[in-house]
């Protein structure tokens, strides 16, 4: 009966802790759409540098992305790891 | 030379449709189900390949078997590229014509950015870049992850045979009893970016060539970039803050190795557990989105990789002191 609890309890904070965790990718939601918005306004004043400038994007993409991969690697640890 | 394109694309056109149809018949007769999914990469052979005292035993594991795999195929097109540029012609066709096109664009990148220190710098780029790319690639080939040993598992389902020797897993009705052993499979191979070894070594071989070509580059003012004693004296005040912002610095060195691994293991092995679940929720189509998604996060963690690399080894190869200067 305790046993039963405690298990119930190890996997309910890991879901409540995995859930938490994921919060995290706000930050790079928010940051590669500034970064696809900063590049379209930039493509639409200077069409002739679109290739330069969605080569840049997809890098900042990249690198804003980042910090939210960190938030779902967090995630995935607590979820299979613990 | 109309006639005989013609009739292969009639051909491609019904092998494609004949495919879509035996995948969804397939689907029908053994659903796929989602895998027990696991961080640490699984060994495949029984006995550890050596021991050491301390750290323990070595596994020949499924994604150390995905690097090899990823190495032979780049050392044999490096080999064909290399004969292709030996017999003679100038102008090279086809899989030789490709390659050179790709490495002179990461040459003509490399140049760019990092000016003198371009033919140092280039082969850590190039081979970053391109063996991050094999590897992250091979996830699209059907098989890998789903090919293996069977193994006796709490976490597992039952099994059925289909040819003698060869078994798959099979879903079980839900609710219903298991009766028998239940199984789970062991890949033959597995992404080797999921696994974190691959990732952080990377990351080391990196961030330490990193300190080795500033090294080189300035010699032994590189290191007051860690250890700033050059104003400490003339101007207490600043002096102290150049000091403690120096130790930053080389803080800032260990968190590139977190950052550089992390960034790539977190992808590609969140893009295989969506692989995972798509593939076992909808069977039929809509993997193939996903494939398409995950061929391009392959491609772009492999650029973002090589071109961290390639900026960071710039940058300590640039002295502190000229930076400052303009």
């Amino acid at each position: 009966m305790e046993g039963d609890i405690v298990e119930a309890a190890t996997i309910l904070g890991k879901l409540l802790g995995a859930g938490m965790a994921a919060i995290g990718v706000l930050g790079g939601g928010i940051g590669v759409g500034l970064s696809a918005l900063g590049a379209v306004q930039a493509m639409g004043r200077n069409p002739d540098v679109t290739g330069t400038i969605q080569t840049n994007m997809i890098l900042g993409f990249a690198f804003a992305e980042a910090t939210s991969i960190y938030a779902l690697v967090v995630a995935l640890l607590i979820l299979f790891v613990f | 030379m109309e006639q005989p394109r013609k009739w292969r694309y009639g051909v491609n056109r019904w092998l494609i449709l004949l495919f879509v149809i035996l995948g969804v018949l397939a689907a029908r007769a053994y659903p796929p189900i989602l895998p027990h999914i696991q961080l640490p990469a699984e060994a495949i052979s029984g006995e550890p390949l050596f021991s050491l005292p301390v750290i323990g035993d070595f596994y020949f594991t499924n994604t150390l078997l995905a690097t090899l795999i990823a190495d032979v195929l780049l050392l044999l097109l490096a080999f064909g590229v290399y004969r292709a540029t030996r017999s003679g012609s100038l102008v090279p066709k086809g899989l030789p014509g490709a390659v050179e096109a790709l490495l002179e664009a990461i040459h003509n990148l490399t140049a760019s950015t990092a000016g003198k220190w371009a033919r140092t710098i280039f082969p850590f780029f190039a081979t970053i870049t391109l063996l991050v790319l094999v590897v992250n690639w091979m996830e699209l080939i059907p098989g890998v992850d789903s090919i293996g040993l069977l193994e006796p598992s709490e976490h597992g389902y039952p099994v059925k045979e289909i040819f003698p020797g060869v078994a798959t897993i099979v879903k079980g009705a839900e609710g219903e009893a298991h009766e028998g052993e239940l199984y789970a499979l062991r890949p033959y191979l597995r992404v080797a970016s999921t696994d974190l070894n691959f990732t952080v070594s990377l990351a080391l071989i990196s961030v330490f060539m990193t300190q080795v070509f500033g090294a080189r580059a300035l010699g032994g003012t590189y290191f007051t970039k860690f250890f700033n004693t050059r104003t400490l004296f003339k101007k207490p005040m600043f002096g102290a803050i150049d000091f403690l912002v120096g130790i930053l610095e080389a803080i800032l060195e260990a968190v590139k190795v977190l950052s550089f691994s992390f960034r790539l293991f977190g992808n590609i092995f969140a893009g295989s557990i969506l692989l995972f679940v798509v593939g076992s929720l909808v069977p039929i189509f809509a993997q193939s989105a996903v494939l398409l998604f995950e061929f391009f996060v392959g491609m772009i963690q492999a650029i973002v990789f090589g071109m961290l690399t390639l900026i960071f080894m710039s940058l300590a190869t640039v002295g502190h002191a000229e930076a400052e200067a303009h």
